[in-house]
């Protein structure tokens, strides 16, 4: 199987903090990954270095084979890597399908259109089937004028992912989707995570809280804490773990 | 019929200031003209200001330099007005660039100083650089001369403020629709979501201030038509607020918001000629009343309550209006 991500001793510091202290991993193709740890762990910075948004201080980032290292979140974004937040962030003034739009921003096109105006070619035909066929996946077709400011967080969730989805990414990489969502919504957004890698021959990188579902959705789960892995293996695994039980617990005291 | 005056405002608002045109006396030709001066300039503006989000306080100063640049290739040159308004947007664009580049770094409260900072700058080199501006003095603006036919008067520039006001009001639409302005919104609402979505922060607020400027530019190049001659005082911090207030007002990240922003702003001191002293006191009053209970100034108000089409960010979902009304029902439904 081919490896999308591979991840060799990444350091992210800030100043005196090392939020992330030499983390390696590999995703293999089609791959959905669990990514947990205790709050602090180190889990968002992760995720902002292997988007582009964190600058790597020392290691290295392959997508596709391909080092990416020193690539800005920009360009990132257009060699596959989309994600969404552990706060929505959507234009909320703007409809579901004028938020869609944002993902397409990196379609290929004439140079010259795309720096200056790039425009009315742009939401072309073909974006417009794109975008209705990810809406039609979603469930949100009869949403898709709808302003996104008064649409519930858990539709909210799904744009994003729809934004991600427009651009046909290698890497999905979703920070706590179900943060605020019911009982009822999470079980749904469950089901189309599980769905999502082979309907869209994407890898996901999932960082959850909700640890049942972590378990269910990714055949193996990596575990974070103070920036550094301490465990990587099936749910049942890490389970076991003693590290794993020390970071979320603490020591026992009759030890 | 009233579905198609509220999709076409625009394009009636041109043809009603054509039609007035022929009814009009000279001092009320000459606020027409300005007012569409003032539509431009502040289109630019909202540009920035209200599309990208960045509070860039330059824009008295750009005016100034399309003003200058266009009224000193006309005077010392002899430059056709046809060469001379182009060049005056892209000389704004040109220092715009100039000083988005460095500008950019910062945001909020520090690019609104770095950005005064820069205005007062060109009011220096306007009031000092004697040779080529005459400082204080001011300059003397020629009239433009088409094909022979010299245009003094402002019932003869109305026509080409109109012309020049509706191509750059086509041209901002095009802009806001364009992948372009859509990456403007994305910026001022979420740089991070931006950049994870492919789009270039740097070089897009670049854009925004180049593109701003050359408004601006332009903008100040039709001005010196209405007033004839120039000096630094017209372009001075007052100049800058007053165009804060057209777009705060009108109703930022509106297209049709500049409108009705220069429209307002243009007549209202004409109303209060007789009491000058509160016409400054009354643009801030009008300001902060805006910025409290009216956030998204006149244009957002009537798209709110349905008076006027939500405005479409792309080009192909004409006539699907969708309103406020809309979050009472079933957006409870998941």
């Amino acid at each position: 199987m081919t490896q999308i991500l591979k991840l060799e001793g990444l350091m992210v510091r800030f100043g005196g903090l090392t939020a992330v202290n030499g983390v390696s991993l590999t995703i293999a193709s089609g791959e959905i990954r669990g990514l947990i740890g205790p709050n602090g762990a180190g889990k968002t910075t992760l995720f902002n270095a292997i988007s582009g948004l964190a600058p790597a201080s020392a290691g290295s980032v392959h997508l596709d084979g391909l080092e990416i290292t020193s690539k800005s979140a920009p360009q990132r974004a257009a060699l596959g890597i989309r994600r969404t937040f552990q706060t929505v962030q959507l234009v909320q003034s703007f409809t579901v399908y004028e938020n869609l739009l944002f993902g397409l921003h990196t379609r290929a096109g004439n140079p010259l259109t795309r720096l200056i105006v790039g425009s009315y070619a742009t939401p072309d035909a073909d974006a417009d089937a794109i975008i209705d066929e990810v809406l039609d996946y979603l469930g949100m077709r009869d949403l898709k004028h709808r302003v996104v400011d008064t649409l519930t967080i858990a539709h909210q969730r799904y744009v994003e992912i729809g934004r991600a989805l427009v651009a046909r990414p290698k890497l999905l990489m979703l920070d706590e989707p179900t943060a605020g969502l019911s009982p009822a919504q999470i079980e749904r957004l469950d089901d189309l995570i599980g769905r999502l890698s082979s309907d869209w021959k994407v890898s996901i990188l999932l960082v959850e809280h909700v640890i049942p579902l972590v378990v269910k959705l990714c055949s193996r789960i990596t575990v974070l804490d103070r920036g550094r892995v301490i465990a990587e293996g099936t749910g049942a695994e890490i389970g076991q773990d003693a590290a794993v039980q020390k970071a979320y617990l603490g020591e026992r005291l009759d030890a | 019929m009233l579905a198609a005056v509220r999709s076409n405002i625009l394009p009636l608002f041109f043809v009603l200031l054509f039609g007035l045109s022929f009814t009009t006396d000279a001092y009320a030709q000459y606020l027409i003209n300005l007012m569409l001066v003032y539509v431009v300039v502040a289109q630019g503006l909202n540009l920035i200001l209200g599309f990208a989000g960045m509070f860039a306080f330059a824009h008295g100063a750009f005016m100034a330099i399309g003003a200058y640049v266009s009224a000193l290739l006309m005077n010392k040159f002899g430059v056709s007005y046809l060469v001379a308004m182009p060049a005056a947007g892209l000389a704004a664009a040109l220092v715009g660039c100039s000083i988005g580049i460095p500008a950019i770094r910062v945001s909020g409260l520090y690019l609104a100083m770095v950005t005064m900072g820069f205005s007062e700058i060109v009011q220096w080199i306007l009031r000092n650089w004697k040779p080529v501006t005459s400082g204080t003095d001011g300059i003397s603006v020629a009239s433009p001369v088409f094909f022979g036919v010299e245009l003094s008067d402002d019932f003869q520039t109305f026509y080409i403020i109109l012309a020049v006001c509706a191509v750059m009001t086509a041209l901002a639409q095009f802009i806001i629709r364009s992948r372009l302005g859509r990456a403007f919104v994305a910026i001022r609402d979420s740089e991070i979501a931006a950049q994870s979505s492919g789009i270039n922060v740097a070089r897009t607020k670049v854009l925004a201030f180049a593109i701003s400027a050359f408004y601006a530019g332009v903008g100040g190049s039709l001005f010196s038509l209405t007033q004839h001659y120039i000096n630094p005082d017209n372009f001075n911090l007052y100049q800058t607020i007053m165009q804060f207030c057209m777009v705060i007002v009108g109703g930022a990240s509106s297209l049709i918001g500049p409108f009705i922003g220069a429209t307002i702003l243009t007549w209202l001191p004409e109303l209060l000629r007789n009491a000058q002293a509160f016409q400054e006191i009354g643009f801030g009053l009008l300001l902060i009343v805006f910025v409290i209970f009216v956030p998204k100034g006149l244009a957002g108000l009537l798209i709110d309550k349905g008076i006027l089409p939500r405005e479409e960010y792309s080009s192909r979902v004409r006539g699907k209006w969708v309103v406020r009304k809309e979050r009472a029902e079933g957006s409870e439904r998941t």
